[in-house]
């Protein structure tokens, strides 16, 4: 036995402890800095986190837009050593096929990031955490409960949550949720154990970064009576595009806007680009004869012409040196008619004569306060502003054709507001959207300039002209003249109907067989509560069905405009047999 | 007895001469206990994961029900009188001889498939009962106590004809080769740990040093064929070599392992904050729970851990000073050399100096075998002290008895 050899061993070993000492001194007190961040690194998980966006709801609190949870699998590629076996795993889970995950893994190009699937059940979910690398978040989508039914109005979102087209584009900044970042630490499966300390403000309730929401002028049921009757029309005829909008006269309420063709906004991918445009707002073209009643009553608001006067509207043809060769629809010989059958009978040499008599300056300025050449502000995106020269640009031709609806561009949104005026007697509506921005405290926003409503002020011209016009040459339209197709036997219809010739795109004139056949008008006459456009772009000549704006536009709006007052239960005004308005203007 | 014994009977009572050096195995006592505790305490905080759910873990219940086990077993051992392992008489009346065939029939089951039970692809385990209440054993454990004892007992047997190679030295290395190459099999860390414990006891025993160098060379050149047998073993040296090329793969526990510890900085993150147990490091009740000592109570806490073993070892080799019994000094430095030396290598690897090895730091890792094997051989060590007390009293009060 050896007590030195004992000694000497064990008191070594002791002196061992001390170089151990040494090192976890220099591990942890030298070194700390280094391995603290590098555990950091490997245990700190950010997960970006997002308040769902608001609401878009109609103006009965039907659900327009809104936001729902879904689970999301993802794998975080960095993390992942061996792709092929997480592969099929997850393929066991989410029964999905295993190169596709296998692939997804290997080719992502974000190192932390991959999305696997969306959509996943609350097993799935349960499972996947339990697998190394990968993961399950939720995440807000967009839901639109009514599918195709508002899709021009209100838009769709991106896949991330960004508004890309209609309302949600445009109130993007208000729809959108707050976004934020998740930071926690994680065990190995990237399973979060405790939030980050300093982050204190991750831990604010998701209800209070909610985006706002939106309440709309539209009701669906409006909306749904004037897409129904518009898209049978549009089949009917095999149109190009179609647009109905219903507004209230009176305060410029849209309550329905239809563009069609449409898209569904769950899944606007799917669908032809063409399908997303709304032609309401972003197409402008020649009305046609819709204008005359506008041009009507800034000719009899200036006093140039007068309800009794008769106006020879020629044998048919009315030709002259600077304006050419103006003919009739149909080549009619009117002779001298009163403004009143000039516009039931929509002659375009009575309003060229009109437009003679009142020139491009008074024209130009009455057209302009019925907001044409500029966008209504209704707060879509992408609206077109129209087409009207300034006078002094105009020539004869001009002079002769603006009073028929040639050589000025609009929009059917421009004409529905223009006509609105005349149904709330003159004074000026601008039309919109937007009923209110709801906060998600509950309060209303009212700094968007959209929510400021019009207030009644400012007369576009004097309320006996457009009582006139409304009351007595607009009726007559309906009842006598071209827009029969539009009457309705519980309440007076009152209207213009137009068909306008397409220009041509390569140069002047016009194409051949390709018409845009309108009607705008409203109901009931003596205090009108629906104004309603109706645009339904080249319907097909060779059908043989017609194409004027009364056979193709007026009975939609007389459908939209029965249902639609039905629906709103507005008392019939109209006494049976009586069909001329007792309406006279004194001037 | 000479005369100045007289002189010291003066002016220490034999009552309080007796007390004095009784504080020893009470301090050794009370140490190992204070490990035990620990060890309990870092085995709950490191057994939560999320795997597991709310509550405790299986690991802590079981070390909470066998630590109160464990130190019952010590304090009753310590009144079990050493001799009983040593092999001066006939060899079926000392206890080493039963441990040895336990162990060698325990090895052997071991290894048969549906005895034995697989974990981490190693069969290491025995499992004793049914369902929650199953315990399991590990028979290295116990292999490693018997071939230590064996070794010393034998060269306490031999004396000095321990010189003589072939007649005493080659049958205690054939009867501790056979044991260490059973545990090989399945477990080369703690065969190798146990050769290096034969080694050790046979410089304390009195083999020559020429044997001995002889012998090491030849463990040397078998461990390096043996190394270079299996791939995983190479490829451990080679992460150790390179922590952070091998950090995604091999080297992954022992990069861990580094980042744990080093990450709870002069006083840690706080007992049961940290993070690494949950998941990241492997192990982490086991072999590497003095990385989650590091990162819940930092510098601080391995320190203590540390100066707790010191304090064991310095005790060990007070013991074995004191005793006056050649056989009972070569069990109390066997058993001091043993439980300090693994701890030792436990620290060692946890901090990234030595390679990785599965070895428990004892009293502390969970694992009941470890657990139990150690608190009983710390009983043994506290009865050596305990007789050598009472022997040196004896012969210090005898003649005031008599």
């Amino acid at each position: 036995m050896r007590t030195r050899a004992i000694v000497v061993m064990l008191v070594a070993l002791i002196c061992s402890y001390g170089l151990l000492a040494a090192r976890c001194f220099y591990l942890q007190c030298l070194k700390c800095d280094y391995y603290t961040g590098r555990a950091i690194r490997q245990q700190l998980a950010r997960l970006p986190q997002a308040a769902p966006r608001g609401p878009i709801l109609d103006c009965r609190g039907r659900i327009l837009a809104a936001s729902t949870c879904q689970w999301v699998a993802f794998v975080e590629p960095r993390i992942v050593t061996d792709a092929k076996v997480l592969a099929e795993q997850l393929s066991l889970l989410l029964h999905m096929p295993g190169p596709d995950i296998c692939k997804a893994v290997l080719e992502a190009k974000n190192p932390g990031y991959v999305r696997i699937k969306s959509g996943l059940t609350s097993t799935e979910v349960a499972a996947i955490r339990k697998v190394r690398g990968a993961g399950a978040h939720q995440e807000w989508v967009r839901y639109y409960p009514m599918g195709q039914l508002c899709s021009g109005v209100v838009g769709f979102t991106s896949k991330d949550g960004s508004g890309l087209a209609g309302l949600e584009l445009a109130f993007d900044q208000q729809l959108a949720g707050q976004r934020w970042q998740e930071v926690f630490l994680s065990d190995v499966a990237r399973r979060p154990l405790k939030p980050v300390a300093d982050d204190k403000d991750a831990l604010v309730l998701a209800e209070d970064l909610m985006g706002s929401g939106l309440v709309l002028t539209i009701d669906s049921a409006i909306q749904h009576f004037a897409r129904e009757a518009l898209l049978e029309q549009l089949n009917a005829f095999e149109a190009s595009w179609a647009v109905a909008i219903v507004a209230d006269p009176k305060n410029g309420a849209i309550l329905a806007m239809v563009s069609l063709p449409d898209f569904d906004p769950n899944q606007p991918g799917r669908f032809d680009p063409n399908t997303l445009a709304n032609h309401a707002i972003q197409d402008q073209f020649e009305p046609g004869s819709v204008i005359k009643p506008i041009v009507a009553a800034i000719a009899l608001d200036a006093g140039l012409v007068t309800t009794d006067e008769l106006i020879d509207c020629e044998d048919g043809v009315y030709r002259g040196k600077g304006f050419g060769v103006i003919t009739e629809y149909s080549h009619h010989r009117y002779g001298k008619m009163d403004l009143r059958a000039v516009l039931a009978h929509s002659s375009n040499i009575g309003m060229a004569k009109i437009g003679q008599r009142a020139g491009p300056v008074v024209l130009y300025n009455g057209l302009s306060l019925f907001g044409f050449g500029k966008a209504t502000g209704i707060g879509l995106p992408g609206e077109a502003k129209g087409l009207l020269r300034p006078p002094q640009t105009w020539t004869g031709y001009s002079i002769t054709r603006v009073p028929f609806g040639q050589e000025i561009g609009v929009t059917c949104i421009q004409i529905t507001k223009a006509i609105c005026i005349l149904a709330n007697d003159g004074r000026l509506v601008r039309p919109y959207l937007v009923k209110a921005i709801i906060e998600p405290s509950g309060n209303l926003q009212t700094r968007h300039r959209s929510y400021q409503m019009a207030a009644q002020v400012g007369y576009i011209v004097r309320p006996e002209v457009a009582r006139w016009l409304v009351r007595d040459a607009m009726v007559a339209v309906v009842e006598e003249g071209t827009g029969r197709p539009a009457r309705l036997d519980n309440w007076q219809v009152f209207g213009k109907t137009g068909t306008a010739q397409v220009a041509r795109q390569d140069g002047p004139g016009y194409q051949e067989d390709a018409y845009i056949a309108s009607f705008v008008g409203g109901a009931p006459a003596e205090d009108p509560q629906v104004v309603v456009c109706v645009v339904i772009c080249r319907p097909n000549v060779r059908l043989g069905k017609g194409y004027t704006g009364g056979t193709v536009a007026a009975p939609v709006a007389k459908r939209i405009i029965e249902r639609t007052l039905t629906y709103l239960q507005a008392k019939p005004y109209r006494v049976a047999g009586n069909s001329r308005s007792d309406y006279r203007l004194d001037m | 007895m000479p005369v100045s014994h007289q002189t010291y009977r003066e002016d220490t009572p034999c009552a309080g001469g007796l007390k004095r050096p009784e504080g020893l195995d009470r301090l050794l006592a009370a140490v190992v206990i204070v490990l035990i505790g620990l060890g309990t305490v870092f085995v709950f905080s490191a057994g939560v994961g999320l795997g597991n759910g709310p509550g405790v873990s299986r690991q802590g219940i079981q070390q909470l029900l066998l630590m109160p086990a464990a130190i019952i077993l010590m304090l009753a051992l310590s009144r079990l009188r050493y001799q009983v392992f040593a092999l001066d008489g006939p060899i079926w009346r000392s206890a080493t001889t039963y441990m040895l065939i336990l162990s060698v029939i325990l090895l052997i089951l071991v290894l048969i498939p549906g005895i034995g039970v697989e974990r981490n692809a190693a069969r290491r385990w025995l499992l004793v009962g049914h369902g929650p209440l199953a315990v399991s054993f590990q028979p290295s454990e116990l292999g490693k106590w018997a071939a230590l004892f064996f070794v010393l007992a034998a060269c306490h047997r031999a004396r000095s004809a321990l010189h003589s190679f072939g007649r005493q030295l080659l049958p205690i290395l054939g009867v501790s080769g056979i044991l260490i190459g059973l545990v090989a099999i399945e477990d080369f860390g703690t065969a190798a740990f146990i050769a290096i414990l034969v080694l050790i006891g046979l410089i304390a025993g009195g083999a020559r040093l020429r044997h001995i160098a002889a012998l090491t060379l030849a463990g040397i050149c078998l461990f390096s064929l043996l190394l270079l047998a299996e791939p995983y073993r190479v490829q451990r040296v080679m992460a150790f070599s390179q922590p952070n090329k091998w950090a995604d793969s091999v080297g992954y526990q022992a990069d861990q392992s580094l980042i744990a510890l080093a990450s709870g900085g002069p006083f840690g993150k706080g007992l049961g904050n940290g993070v690494s147990k949950y998941g990241h490091l492997p192990e982490d009740t086991t072999d590497f729970v003095f990385a989650v000592i590091g990162e819940e109570l930092g510098f601080v806490g391995t320190t203590t851990v540390i100066i707790l073993f010191g304090l064991l070892v310095a005790l060990g080799l007070k013991i074995t000073l004191g005793c006056p019994d050649p056989f009972g000094k070569l069990m109390a430095f066997g058993i001091t050399a043993a439980l300090g030396l693994q701890a030792g290598l436990n620290i060692g690897v946890v901090a990234v100096v030595l390679p990785t090895k599965g070895i428990p730091l004892p009293f502390v890792s969970s694992g009941g075998t470890s657990l139990i094997l150690s608190s009983a051989a710390v009983g043994i060590l506290m009865g050596i002290a305990r007789q050598s007390n009472q022997a040196r009293a004896a012969s210090a009060c005898g003649p005031m008895q008599t």
